[in-house]
This record gives structure tokens, sequence and C-alpha cells, in this order.
């Protein structure tokens, strides 16, 4: 259940930074309000968990993208979304899709490194989240998918011990 | 069991008042050497952050415990990293202790209490791996 929630926690995370990106798509143009609205409403239904509407609707922002930024955001998000609706082949699909055109989408990394660890496929994720880490080193997705590999192959359990056992200079601890 | 003196080593995992994790194991030592003897232990949550990153740390809180047995005023004395002050003095602040007997006066010492957070390797058999 843990791993679900933060599993969800990292989603909403890549997704946040995606909706921001949809609405500023085109900033230099000074256009005010998101580019592509089928593209920002499939990731602000994403962000609220609705992965089939956001899937849909990213599916409709993807065809009317007019700019290589708008596809990579839309593939990023159809990978995140189809993660989300358990559909990992076809997330893969997509994120690879990302990376093949271009090696510097962070965010393609960091999804796609969830669906190996998803896949148990621990070495292909190190890859990607090492490839993730030279882009953003202080994404906080990369490291929450860091930390999920982590678990993955390294599982810890945890161990507390509560020591009663007066020590010499307790005695001394007056009130 | 010695009694004097000796340390009182128990594996206390399935203690019933305990709030932390659902997996973790917990050992608690005591000796004889204070006037007060805990009752009711309650262990501490490792914190979820600190297992992602595996931080591990020691904090020592020391408080007083009234003639009822109840905690009071407890405070952190020492700690390797601030993220496990907190889940202690909660843990410490639910925690009882025997009452006293009628004829005992309550001590003005403080009676500390140290908590080890540790992170222990596991192996994990998934069904695919099996045979």
């Amino acid at each position: 259940m843990r791993g679900w929630q933060q599993y969800r926690l990292l989603l909403a995370l890549v997704l946040l930074a995606s909706a921001d990106m949809a609405t500023r798509a085109q900033d230099s143009k000074s256009v005010i309000g998101p580019t592509n609205l089928e593209l920002h409403d499939g990731a602000e239904a994403l962000l609220v968990g609705d992965a089939e509407e956001g899937v849909r609707m990213t599916l409709i922002g993807l065809r009317q993208a007019n700019s290589n930024r708008e596809r990579y955001t839309a593939w990023s998000n159809l990978c995140a979304g189809y993660v989300m609706l358990e559909q990992l082949e076809t997330a893969l699909k997509y994120c690879d899709q990302v990376i093949e055109e271009t090696d510097g989408h962070w965010r393609a990394f960091s999804n796609r490194a969830l669906i190996y660890v998803k896949l148990r496929r621990y070495e292909e994720a190190e890859r990607d989240l090492q490839r993730g880490e030279a882009l953003s080193p202080d994404a906080r997705t990369l490291k929450a998918v860091r930390a999920m590999l982590r678990d993955a192959v390294e599982p810890v359990a945890p161990s507390i011990v509560i020591d009663d056992r007066r020590q010499p200079a307790d005695a001394g601890d007056e009130d | 069991m010695k009694t004097n003196g000796a340390v009182c080593l128990a594996l206390i995992a399935s203690l019933s008042n305990a709030i932390a994790n659902e997996d973790t194991q917990v050992t608690h030592l005591t000796d004889d050497a204070g006037d007060r003897q805990p009752l009711h232990t309650v262990v501490p949550v490792y914190p979820e952050s600190a297992r992602r990153e595996r931080v591990e740390g020691d904090v020592q809180v020391c408080f007083n415990v009234d003639r009822e047995g109840r905690t009071s005023r407890v405070r952190v004395r020492t700690s390797t990293h601030r993220v496990f002050e907190k889940p202690a003095k909660l843990a410490l602040s639910a925690s009882t202790y025997k009452p006293l007997a009628a004829e005992k006066k309550v001590s003005g010492i403080k009676t500390c209490r140290t908590f080890r957070f540790r992170l222990i390797p596991v192996a994990i058999e998934r069904p695919a791996d099996a045979g």
C-alpha cells in the first residue's frame, strides 16, 4: 500500500510539472493561458486521478500539437497516464518515443525508470535514473523513483531498539 | 532469569500497543537500576522519509514520571538526526510506567530512554522466483 501511495504522489509530481509545461508552451509569443487546451486539460485530469479522461484528452492534444515541446509533453503524460491505467507496455512505448526524439527530457527518463521498476527490469531502471539525474540532479520525482528502485533491489525493514538501561550520566539528571 | 542489574532482552514485535509500522522489529532493553518500570511501551514509527533515504539514528529523551506512571516534560537530550525526534517524543508521551506503591516517594530524577532507529536488510522471495 505504501508503495502505491508513493507511486501516486510521484505521478502527481511529474504531471504537475507537465501541466505547467503545457500551459507555458508558447511563452515567447506572449500567449496568455494554455495554447493546447486538450493537452492542458488532459494533464489536469491525470493530476486528479482520472486516468481514462486524462489519456483521452492528451491523445486529442497530441493530434493538435504544433511543436516538439507539446509532443514531448503529450508523450510523457501518456506514458504517465498509461502507467496509472496499469498498461505498462503502452506506457513504455510513449516514454520510448520521447527518449528517441530527445535525450534531454528528464521526466521521460523518470517515467520510464518507474515502469522498469514495476516490470522488475532493474538494470534498465538504474540506467534511466542515472540519465535523468544527470539532467536534473535535484528532481524530487527522480529521488522518489530512486527510492522505489532501492526498495525493490535492497529492501530493508525498520528495527527499533528501545533502550531503558540506566546510563551513568542519567543519574545526575534532576529536575 | 537474573534480576539484579541484569539486562532483560525481549523481542516485543507483537506488542499489542505498538504504533510502529507492521514490519518493524522491536527490541526492548531494560534493567532494574531505575526506580520506575515500564508498563505500556509505545513503539515509535520509523519515519518513511528516513526509511526511503536509508537514514538511521539515535534519540535519547528524558522525562518525568508521576506517581500514576504518566510521563511528562518529555525533552530530547541527544539526537543524531532530527527526523527521529518527533516520533520518539510522541511514542514516549503515549507510554506509561507502573504506578508507585503508596509508601514510595516520587523521585525528582528524570528517567531517560534511548530509541535506536535501524534498518536491517531483508530478503524477499517473490512467487515467480520460487523453485
